[in-house]
């Protein structure tokens, strides 16, 4: 009998933490076995043409974070603890199935909020080690887990500093943080050596504004009019003024401005901030 | 007009009855006629052009480097084997014959100028050769015509296990260790490289040289690794050391050695994103 597999029977556990709030999971790699090509070719050979990878893509709510006794040395939300050099690996479960991974490090975290909205976090990984199932996981090492609580903030109990909305609605933002990554292969291994987390850190933020009397730059890089802005977002436990998550970045250079009218919608800008932050 | 796709356009080399179709990724084949202007007192102009040396041709290829089996007892492909019978010939100061070389219809009798062989990390090995066409006695030193020439088309598809892969290649017997240090290198690639110097020798007469001898060769190997070796010895000990590169599904391994070699030089660079990498290069004279 056909079957099928729904969202209550599938889960994802990173370094033996379960994370909640999932909207979406996307796990997938993509052979490097390429055919040889040569003059004179009579038959089809593959080959593996580079490292071997897979990609993992993550949405979700953030809904849960880590007790505050962490903070210490940790952020709350499980995932932006992985934005640093520790590599994970996880088990993604759908019905009797598992999918394995290891050496995973991440290379974008995202959050994003809007009115009306939950906040939602977006990783995508890739995963350097072992992925699947099969003869490969006859080992398999998990690093120490993190347990979250049920922690909700809320689009109405965050706080946005920028000096910008006085007078202009902020109706959704964006942090989106690339931290690069160098594997290392010698000869002899399909595993890197070691994956260097690379440097610089590159941090975008983008808000988005009903506008009031926000006023455009001046798009030409002129040095005493060059907008340089500190944004801290703080988000707040719904309905409380417990402080769950803080993005806080000095000195981003506003890097574009947009504009849009319409006749059914107010006037709205959207900006964006970039910086660049080193390791 | 001989219009010939690259999939028709097959390199093969034979030797004493024994050939193999190499699998090229590039050949370039060219024959020169040098010819002179002659001036003389008195004359305005020019006498002419005529022959300043024999005619002569010159064939290079770049190939993926196969391990299809033992070639006069030397594991790998024809061409390292040829290179490894050479290195014995130059150093011996032997005469050797020329190898059959066929080019898309064009063939003709080719002496081994160079060889060299890369690895790296992930990646399928590659090599590359270069041969001088000098002919013998009447025989021209190329002949033919551009045609299609190929093997037979096999429709299957396959895993390439007799191709050198950086992969399952172990070259860790040539990491630098240093006795102060905390570990051996990390070994991510290596190029080898040899070049052959030979003497065609030509009599009045004859266009042609009756025999070619090899007089003396010298090979390279560079290893990129990432550690770096300060404490060069001026007259450092010689050493006889095995390069082998193996391929997928543990085939035997294509075996390259070098005799009385010493570490010449030793340097490191770095690039943007990317770890510094150190390199040394060892040299071994025949």
């Amino acid at each position: 009998m056909l079957g099928r597999i729904r969202r209550e029977a599938e889960k994802i556990t990173i370094n033996n933490s379960g994370i909640q709030g999932v909207q979406s999971i996307n796990a997938q790699y993509e052979s490097v076995a390429r055919p040889l090509d040569n003059l004179g070719i009579t038959e089809i050979q593959y080959a593996p043409q580079g490292g071997q990878t897979a990609s993992l893509q993550l949405n979700t709510l953030l809904i849960n974070t880590l007790e505050a006794g962490y903070s210490g040395s940790y952020s709350l939300d499980v995932m932006q603890n992985f934005t640093g050099d520790i590599p994970f690996s996880g088990i993604i479960d759908y019905g009797t199935e598992k999918i394995y991974f290891s050496q995973g490090y991440l290379e974008t975290y995202s959050v994003s909020c809007a009115i009306g909205e939950i906040p939602q976090t977006s990783t995508t990984s890739t995963i350097y080690g072992d992925f699947g199932t099969g003869v490969l996981f006859s080992e398999y090492d998990q690093g120490s887990s993190l347990i979250p609580s049920l922690n909700i903030p809320s689009y109405s109990s965050m706080e946005v500093n920028l000096d910008e909305f006085t007078t202009n609605r902020m109706t959704s933002f964006s942090v989106d943080i690339a931290t690069p990554r160098v594997p290392i292969y010698t000869l002899n291994a399909d595993k890197p050596n070691k994956v260097i987390a690379g440097t610089p850190i590159e941090v975008n933020v983008n808000f988005s504004l009903d506008v009031d009397d926000y006023k455009i730059k001046n798009m030409r890089l002129v040095p005493d009019e060059t907008i340089f802005k500190n944004a801290t977002i703080t988000l707040k436990k719904n309905n409380s003024d417990t402080t769950l998550l803080s993005y806080s970045f000095d000195n981003m250079l506003l890097t574009s401005e947009s504009f849009q009218a319409g006749v059914g919608s107010n006037a709205t800008a959207n900006f964006n901030l970039r910086s660049f932050i080193l390791r | 007009m001989a219009t010939v796709f690259y999939d028709k356009a097959a390199v093969e080399v034979t030797h004493n009855g024994v050939s193999e179709q190499l699998l090229a990724t590039d050949c370039s084949l060219s024959f020169s006629n040098a010819q002179s202007p002659l001036y003389a007192i008195g004359s305005k102009g020019t006498l002419g052009q005529f022959p300043a040396g024999a005619r002569q041709g010159d064939l290079s290829f770049s190939f993926l480097t196969t391990l299809t089996g033992t070639y006069f007892g030397v594991n790998g492909n024809i061409i390292n084997s040829l290179a490894s019978g050479v290195k014995m010939a130059a150093s011996n100061s032997s005469e050797v014959s020329g190898v059959e070389i066929k080019f898309a219809g064009v063939s003709g009798s080719g002496y081994l100028n160079s060889y060299g062989v890369g690895v790296q990390s992930n990646s399928v090995s590659s090599s590359s050769c270069g041969f001088t066409f000098f002919g013998s006695g009447t025989q021209l030193p190329i002949t033919g015509r551009l045609d299609n020439f190929a093997g037979q088309t096999i429709q299957t598809g396959k895993l390439a296990t007799g191709v050198a892969h950086g992969r399952y290649t172990n070259l860790d017997n040539f990491a630098t260790s240093l006795t102060a240090g905390d570990s051996a290198a990390n070994v991510f690639g290596a190029d080898y490289s040899i070049s052959f110097n030979h003497n065609p020798v030509y009599k009045v007469g004859q266009e042609f040289p009756m025999t070619c001898l090899y007089t003396n060769a010298q090979e390279t190997l560079g290893v990129t690794e990432d550690v770096f070796q300060s404490g060069l010895a001026f007259d450092s000990a010689a050493n006889n050391l095995t390069l082998t590169l193996s391929g997928l599904g543990g085939n035997y391994g294509m075996e390259i050695g070098l005799s009385g070699a010493k570490q010449v030089s030793t340097a490191m660079s770095a690039g943007m994103d990317d770890i510094v990498r150190t390199q040394k290069n060892l040299t071994a004279v025949y």
